[in-house]
């Protein structure tokens, strides 16, 4: 048993945080705070799962523990690259962690820092089943930069959307193109996202389809390509044209709702968000098409880990691949994420209602047009990364 | 048997000493110099290997990144001093002026924003100063304008307000702490002796209660100096301070970068306290006699 410093001789930080949160959970018992139909403490032990706040089925891994005998303990993670490698380098994130969701496309940084295992996809059986992942993140496909790195699997894709701008018709009319977010008309209730993987391609994109520019690969751009865009946006900048650039979910969704903008550069659950709090924003469908994204669920590489946890891992992968747990996310994400939890919903009304199962489906299928109109797949460490960032604080400098 | 006591207690007094430095040391010290030097590394992969390169200081004087550093040393000092110039007064009558309860009853209204996550408290600037919040709608109901002010928010504005309203309350208490002990008779005594209360502020009170100034200062700059919140949510299109563009920096891993960075902020601001301690004895602040040296 590997002891690595943290705790008293003999016990590893594994079992040292099973016996931190089992002591939590006696807490919770004794306080009347179990969940419901959660088992105590599963037979075999947990495997942990860190994850970025969308995989978490409300709490609910009774599916996963019931047939399997593993509990799940979630870890809540941030997603931005540095914050993943950083937990799992220096903050002994290997020694904790099995299974890390995040936003895909970290293959690079994550391998050749060996932190991640090669997925044996014949152990995880919904693999074969799931036709989205042939027919969008295939090898071959631009997708497969999202799972895979030099021709392997390394991530289990959770969730797939694909991005473009919300607005709100009320103010604007209808909108189809990424030129709202620098038309003029719209000069100072205009807002960006502060991320040059995301905002910087979206116009690299929209610059590329209306011949504004000559970009080449929208996902992965000359240093003289990311100058040009970035040109571009310190000009719009200095036009007046951006009332602000926003970083994090709340502050988004309180520019649209308290009408702050009326354009806005954004993930679509944010208009989710809006419309229930009774603002009419729309998710638009631009006619240069989406940043199209995946989550990928990695296995954190951990020689120690033993076959009973490995295989455990590589059940939860698969039950993260399963209709349940996809209707589950979906409906309460608004993310596709995988074929079968259309159907799952469908057929289990005592599960999900009638009104659930058809916002799942709507969902699903909104989604999967997205994918099949196309667009450009984010690309979250293009090959000159360094000149992303420090262009992108040229811009907010300017 | 008094001299074994003796020992003991020397042996006891060191011990309580090594344990405060050891701690300084460990959590201080040591990673301000493991920063410094990786400043002077290199990047290797996504890591960093020992070198002597200075790359990095090369990079942050020549690049936009120096503006940054200019606008934080600008929008520290002018928070600083408009704080200063806030907190001074409020300090000034709840030490001297009003009536020790009522002071101490106001002091204790100065904690409740803290009971407030921070985060949200700058998050309400925004809906306050929003086109469609109350100071607008305030504003145009009043007649004052036709249409909602824009730079209320997002706005240079914007940010002094969210500054100044996080740290203002910071410096109250160092210069209501000062103003409190100081004494009286040497203010009673510069009336006796004919000056006028203009005078006597300038040159007995205020002199006095240079600790406290110094010490709110200290508490103002170095606080605002390092923000990186209160820039995003309120400072529009890109607004940063060092705190943010450092942040940027590690996001795509360029420790170098990021460490070169931070040691010139740690030496700016080691820069500041010297001279404001040659301004001023820094044992004032520490507890000891007051001794304004110019």
């Amino acid at each position: 048993m590997e002891n690595d410093g943290t705790d008293s001789p003999g016990v590893s930080r594994r079992e040292f945080l099973e016996r931190l949160a089992a002591g939590g959970a006696g807490l919770a018992v004794a306080g009347g705070l179990a969940r419901p139909g959660a088992p105590a403490w599963a037979a075999k032990g947990s495997v942990t799962l860190a994850d970025v706040g969308v995989g978490d089925p409300g709490g609910d891994w009774s599916k996963f523990s019931g047939p399997t005998g593993w509990d799940v303990k979630l870890v809540a993670m941030g997603n931005a690259p540095s914050g993943v490698l950083n937990v799992l380098i220096a903050g002994g994130g290997t020694q904790i962690y099995d299974v890390v969701n995040i936003v895909g496309g970290m293959q690079k940084p994550l391998v050749e820092n060996n932190l991640i295992e090669p997925i044996d996809t014949a152990r995880v059986p919904n693999w074969g089943k799931d036709t989205y992942i042939r027919e969008f993140l295939a090898p071959g496909k631009p997708g497969f930069d999202f799972i895979g790195y030099k021709g392997n699997v390394y991530g289990v894709p959770t969730v797939l959307q694909g991005d473009s701008f919300a607005y709100l018709p009320e103010k604007t009319g209808p909108l189809d193109s990424y030129g709202a977010l620098f038309d003029p008309k719209w000069k100072g209730f205009v807002a960006l996202e502060d991320n040059f993987t995301t905002t910087g391609q979206k116009t690299a994109l929209y610059l590329q389809k209306n011949r504004l520019a000559s970009i080449k690969d929208p996902a992965n751009m000359t240093p003289a390509e990311i100058k040009t865009v970035i040109d571009f946006l310190i000009a719009k900048k200095k036009a007046g044209q951006f009332r602000v650039i926003w970083s994090s979910f709340e502050q988004s969704v309180n520019l649209l709702t308290s009408r702050e903008v009326y354009v806005m550069d954004c993930w679509e659950p944010m208009v989710f968000v809006a419309k229930k709090k009774g603002v009419s924003a729309v998710y638009a469908a631009p006619k240069e098409g989406y940043l199209l994204w995946a989550m990928a669920a990695y296995i954190v590489r951990n020689p120690k880990r033993s076959k009973e946890q490995e295989k455990a891992a590589y059940e939860l992968l698969d039950f993260m691949l399963g209709g349940w747990y996809g209707a589950k996310i979906t409906l309460s994400r608004g993310y596709m994420t995988n074929p079968a939890a259309v159907a799952y919903a469908k057929s289990n009304p005592g599960e999900f209602g009638p009104a659930e199962a058809q916002e799942i489906a709507a969902i699903d299928a909104n989604v999967r047009k997205k994918f099949q109109f196309g667009g450009t797949w984010q690309n979250r460490w293009p090959t000159h990364v360094e000149t992303y960032e420090s262009e992108w604080a040229r811009f907010k400098a300017a | 048997m008094g001299a074994l006591q003796g020992r003991v207690a020397g042996v006891a007094r060191y011990a309580l000493l090594v344990l405060p430095l050891a701690f300084v040391a460990g959590a201080l010290l040591v990673p301000l110099g493991l920063m410094f030097v990786w400043s002077f590394w290199e990047r290797a992969g996504f890591w960093i290997r020992p070198a002597f390169t200075l790359a990095s200081y090369a990079e942050f004087f020549a690049g936009v990144r120096l503006s940054v550093l200019e606008r934080s040393l600008v929008v520290a000092a002018g928070v600083t001093l408009l704080g200063l110039l806030l907190a001074y007064p409020i300090a000034y009558f709840l030490a001297l002026r009003v009536r020790r309860d009522l002071a101490r009853n106001v002091l204790l209204l100065f904690t409740i924003p803290f009971l407030v996550n921070y985060i949200i408290r700058t998050f309400s600037w925004v809906y306050l100063l929003s086109r469609t919040g109350p100071v607008n709608r305030a504003l145009m109901a009043a007649g004052v304008t036709q249409r909602a002010v824009d730079w209320l928010l997002f706005s240079d504005f914007a940010v002094f307000v969210g500054l100044i309203s996080s740290y203002m309350p910071f410096m109250i208490y160092p210069l209501w702490a000062a103003l409190d002990g100081l004494d009286r008779r040497l203010v009673e005594a510069s009336w006796l002796l004919g000056a006028s209360p203009r005078v006597t502020f300038l040159r007995v009170t205020l002199p006095l209660s240079m600790p406290g100034v110094f010490a709110a200062v200290i508490f103002g700059f170095v606080g605002t100096f390092g923000e990186s919140a209160v820039p995003i949510i309120l400072g529009g299109v890109g607004y940063q301070l060092m705190g943010n563009t450092i942040t940027s920096a590690l996001d795509v891993l360029n420790y170098p970068l990021a460490a070169a960075m931070s040691s010139v902020v740690v030496a700016t601001m080691l820069a500041f306290l010297l001279v404001w301690y040659l301004a001023f004895d820094l044992r004032a602040v520490l507890g000891k006699i007051a001794r304004w040296r110019f």
